[in-house]
């Protein structure tokens, strides 16, 4: 007989269903950890998860400096620069490999502070006559805009000096609807220009040299891509269900999904303990984690099934764990390639890449466990307490499979 | 068998050679050869893989149609309307007509008895707008609300109108592959490869509020000859201003005119000398200045290379916009041969516009499009019919004027955008940081792929060489598919394509364990490999069809990015499907067609 190259001989037989109480118990465990770090964390660092800028709304930007910065130094220089030009609580983030660049975060949307927002609207008021004479007073949603309406012909001249007073920076002061509504917008100069003029200010001038990015997101589209992140996982999780109902028979079914909502939290969980950015990528990821997750319940399903067929007189416990058995080099060797080329992409990946991979590390991991430890016991479960006492699985007539 | 064989290698073969030229113009454009590539090339393969705005750089804004301030002015509209009609058809006098909230319009009236008036039938004249939300007896109030079919047509108005005019205005710009897209009722701007230079610039043209105006030129009032004084005494402070004098005799009456102008050759100089004016001489409130940019002509009224901005002084008041515009088109006027640009009025436009055309006979219309007077004709009487014509002015040639007549026909009738649009994100990506990123992700890709196709090889030998060489064709397959859809690779749309690597052999492993256990069972190689791929067949496929559903969920999930993530993911799932399945199953047949084969596993 041929010889083969083989991490795991094909006459191993493992104990896998007999010990299912041990890995059931490991798993209620770690999810139990990951539901708690939510919370803990909530207290402890602020924020139940690390969200992106996409989710919790706020400004991301780069800032590079003229001169190389030591981190100790410049960090609490630059949170009082910003708190000076009116953003508060600045998070200052050294950019790895790069001692001039760093990472500003803040909640500001917009160059107008609110509190000079507040002045502003005080100011206009009392200049041009009172409740009759301003009377609307908009920031738009990003905060790029101001809207005014007035109850008389006002000019734009006479707003942008107001302005000006006020110390807001302007691009233009635009009329627009109809002339006698007397409506105007206030086009302001953007963000990235009111925080190198902070940072200038306490710095010195020239102190910062670019801001080569930046990104900046509404509240309400952070709290709309939250909601489409959980709408889309659930999505995904009932499409596979139905798809794996149709495929293959319904009390396949629970175990899957119950498998993949496993390997959804602990992926999640796994950023909570570590507190590493939940962005829009780590939902990505977690997406793939679940279509991939699939690839290796499906493997030990259909060799299940094609078992079932042929031994129709063992108990289903024995069918399954020695289909977990016939199926585990294959198992064990797809999931190591995917994973190994996912973690080359986080050791040597930047930014959101790593991310993404440190969420396909760990999903590709729990996600070949959750097959094993949870889909099949799952299936035993349900087969016992709902089909036949007796154990045995009646099979369908098997489509031809591996 | 063999004939078969061969059938399936020769297409196959021809499969990868497409996908290899469909791949070519974009791996030729990344090395930055793309002049290597003749020219009976790039027109049968001529589409590229674009590079996403993280690889490039570039701009991405998230607009939201601000559909509620669109019914407010509509409201506003409705108001005047109500008060119009309830006087000149019901004879209702004292009645006062005011807004509250986003979509009502309230009708106090002073005389109860007079509220009857405000009837159903009125109300049925008004069914496509409004409804009578409320009688208050009490007060003597009617409340109307704006129908919410109408909102919801305005929404929907508002965004498709508002890609439109986007994509109009960025196209004029000439940004190059830009992706103005509509998600719900957000406008999705991406402007990739756009320098950071033009950021300020570009968001500026895109969110302007345009409208096309008309408002009534008031160039002979005495204000302006007295700004005209003021401007000669103020000449050494502003060089290059001046001021201009324009006759002119109206045909009905023979009355002349002295319109008088100011006129420099750069528009922002005016602007100044308006903006530092003294008090004493501030324009008007009811008043203010347009620009329009002229041709000089010498002395023999010829039109010479030199172009100038002279003023006009209007009433502030606009008697008409944009918003009546039915339709719009161009042609060249026979005689003096400018194109012009003809509109069509709705019917209460075209009303407005004979209204305002008899009670100004004799004055000028200045018809201004983004707050540049395209032209100001003399209004010679009464027009009607609804229709009026836009000579273009400004200088250029006959080509230059005509391409900006088309433009502005495409502007016309797509239209000014309905509602404003407020930001809602943005995301600014500078070259730099993206070269840096593309290197590490370049990087992480090659060794990754490389750990895996040694694996390959060393585990399953002959076997892994095939998968390897599936693998590659695979990748080949995404990336053409990619091409020619014209998709945008994003950074994570390159984790996609390693993530690809890594599911590609996925199937090959599949199917090569399940033939060692049929060789292990004893069967023949050739036995072995048909079973093999028969029974590992519908496990590969569901494992696929799972992934997919995750791909298209997330698709339509994600923006940007995540997009091309999903993009390249799906891509991926289905070219390997091809190639492991099907593509190695011929070289596997090959590898055991000898008689006496051997399966290196």
């Amino acid at each position: 007989m041929q010889k083969f190259f083989e991490i795991i001989k094909p006459d191993h037989n493992f104990e896998f269903i007999g010990r299912q109480r041990f890995f059931i118990g490991m798993s209620i465990f770690l999810i139990l950890v990951s539901i708690a770090m939510l919370p803990i964390n909530h207290f402890w660092r602020g924020a139940a998860l690390n969200y992106s800028i996409e989710f919790r709304g706020g400004t991301e930007m780069t800032v590079e400096f003229s001169e190389p910065q030591k981190p100790e130094v410049i960090s609490g220089k630059i949170r009082e620069a910003m708190a000076a030009g009116g953003f508060k609580d600045t998070e200052v983030v050294p950019v790895q490999g790069n001692d001039r660049s760093y990472l500003l975060r803040f909640a500001a949307v917009s160059p107008v502070s609110a509190d000079a927002a507040k002045k502003l609207e005080a100011t206009l008021r009392d200049k041009f006559g009172g409740e009759d004479g301003l009377r609307k007073f908009e920031e738009s949603e990003g905060g790029d805009k101001l809207y005014f309406r007035f109850g008389r012909a006002v000019s734009t001249e006479d707003v942008g000096a107001v302005l000006k007073a006020q110390g807001i920076h302007y691009d233009a002061i635009n009329q627009f609807g109809r002339t006698e509504d007397n409506q105007m917008e206030v086009v302001l100069v953007g963000l990235n220009g009111e925080v190198t003029r902070a940072l200038d200010a306490k710095l010195g001038q020239g102190a910062v040299k670019s801001i080569p990015s930046y990104d900046s997101v509404g509240s309400q589209a952070g709290e709309e891509l939250r909601n489409n992140g959980v709408k889309s996982l659930l999505l995904a999780i009932v499409v596979i269900l139905i798809y794996i109902a149709i495929r293959f028979d319904f009390r396949y079914g629970p175990g899957t999904v119950v498998a993949l909502l496993h390997d959804a939290f602990l992926v999640m969980g796994a950023f909570a303990l570590t507190y590493k950015e939940f962005s829009l990528t780590t939902v990505a990821a977690i997406l793939t984690v679940i279509g991939y997750s699939m690839n290796d319940t499906i493997v030990v399903f259909d060799r299940i099934r094609e078992n079932v067929a042929r031994y129709r007189d063992k108990k289903l416990d024995r069918v399954v764990n020695s289909s977990i058995n016939e199926t585990l080099s294959r198992t064990i060797l797809t999931s190591a390639t995917v994973f190994f080329v996912t973690l080359a992409m986080n050791i040597w990946g930047t930014g959101s890449i790593r991310e993404f991979a440190f969420a396909m590390n760990v999903g590709v991991i729990v996600g070949t466990y959750s097959s094993i430890f949870i889909a099949s016991p799952i299936l035993i479960w349900l087969n016992e307490r709902f089909y036949k006492p007796q154990g045995t699985v009646r099979a369908k007539p098997a489509l031809p499979g591996a | 068998m063999e004939r078969s064989l061969t059938y399936r290698a020769a297409v196959y073969l021809l499969i990868s050679l497409i996908g290899f030229a469909a791949l070519a113009p974009s791996v030729a454009t990344w090395f930055g050869k793309e002049d290597a590539i003749p020219g009976w090339y790039k027109k049968r393969f001529d589409r590229k893989i674009q590079l996403g705005l993280d690889l490039q750089g570039g701009l991405h804004i998230v607009y939201k149609v601000d559909v509620d301030k669109a019914v407010s002015h509509r409201a506003d509209r409705l108001a005047t309307e109500v008060e119009e009609r309830l006087r000149k058809e019901k004879k209702v006098s004292n009645i006062k007509v005011s807004r509250a909230g986003n979509d009502e319009v309230v009708v106090h009236f002073n005389d109860a008895a007079e509220m009857k008036k405000l009837d159903r039938e009125f109300e049925k004249s008004l069914r496509h707008d409004a409804f009578v939300d409320n009688r208050d007896d009490k007060h003597n109030d009617v409340t109307l609300k704006i129908n919410s079919d109408l909102i919801d047509e305005m929404r929907e108005y508002a965004v498709s109108q508002g890609v439109l005019t986007i994509r109009d205005r960025v196209d004029k710009m000439a940004v190059s592959e830009p992706n103005i897209m509509r998600k719900g009722a957000d406008i999705i701007v991406e402007l990739p490869g756009l320098k950071p230079e033009d950021f300020e610039r570009v968001k500026r043209q895109i969110g302007r509020t345009a409208q096309l105006e008309f408002k009534i030129v008031d160039d002979g009032a005495d204000y302006m000859k007295t700004l005209s004084g003021f401007a000669l005494a103020e000449k050494d402070k502003y060089p290059g201003l001046d001021v201009g004098h324009d006759f002119w005799t109206q045909k009905d009456n023979q009355k002349t005119h002295t319109d008088v102008y100011l006129k420099a050759k750069d528009r922002k100089l005016i602007e100044k000398f308006i903006a530092e004016l003294p008090d004493e001489h501030k324009i008007p409130a009811d008043h203010e200045i347009g620009y329009e940019q002229e041709v000089e002509r010498d002395d023999l009224g010829n039109p010479t290379q030199d172009q100038y901005w002279r003023t006009y002084y209007l009433h502030r008041r606009a008697e008409l916009t944009g918003e009546y515009i039915e339709d719009s088109d161009w042609n060249v006027d026979p005689q003096t041969l400018r194109p012009e640009v003809s509109l069509k009025f709705d019917r209460k436009g075209g009303d407005l516009f004979e209204k305002v055309s008899g009670d100004n006979v004799g004055a000028k219309m200045a018809i201004i499009l983004d707050e540049r007077i395209e032209s100001a004709p003399v209004l010679e009487g009464k027009i009607g019919g609804g229709r009026a014509r836009i000579t273009l002015g400004g200088a250029g040639s006959q080509d230059a004027l005509k391409q900006e007549a088309v433009e502005l026909v495409q502007v016309l009738k797509t239209g000014a955008l309905p509602a404003p649009l407020a930001w809602k994100s943005e995301n600014q990506v500078g070259p730099t940081l993206g070269r840096d990123a593309i290197d590490k992700a370049k990087f992480s890709m090659i060794v990754g792929s490389l750990a895996v196709i040694f694996f390959m090889l060393i585990y399953y030998r002959a076997s892994g060489f095939i998968a390897d060489a599936a693998m590659v064709l695979n990748i080949v397959f995404l990336l053409a598919i990619l091409a020619c859809a014209q998709a945008t690779l994003t950074l994570p749309g390159i984790a996609g394509v390693v993530l690809t690597v890594g599911m590609a052999v996925d199937a090959n492993i599949i199917i090569y364990e399940r033939i060692r256990e049929e060789l292990r069972a004893g069967k023949s190689p050739r036995g072995a490999v048909e079973a093999g791929f028969g029974k590992a067949f519908w496990t590969v496929f569901d494992a696929h069809v799972t992934n997919l559903v995750a791909g298209v969920i997330l698709f339509s999930y994600g923006t940007g990015p995540v997009r091309g993530f999903a993009v390249t993911l799906i891509a991926g799932i289905i070219c390997n499907l091809f190639t492991s399945v099907w593509v190695s199953r011929v070289m596997f047949d090959f590898m055991v067609s000898r008689k006496k084969a051997t399966l290196s596993i």
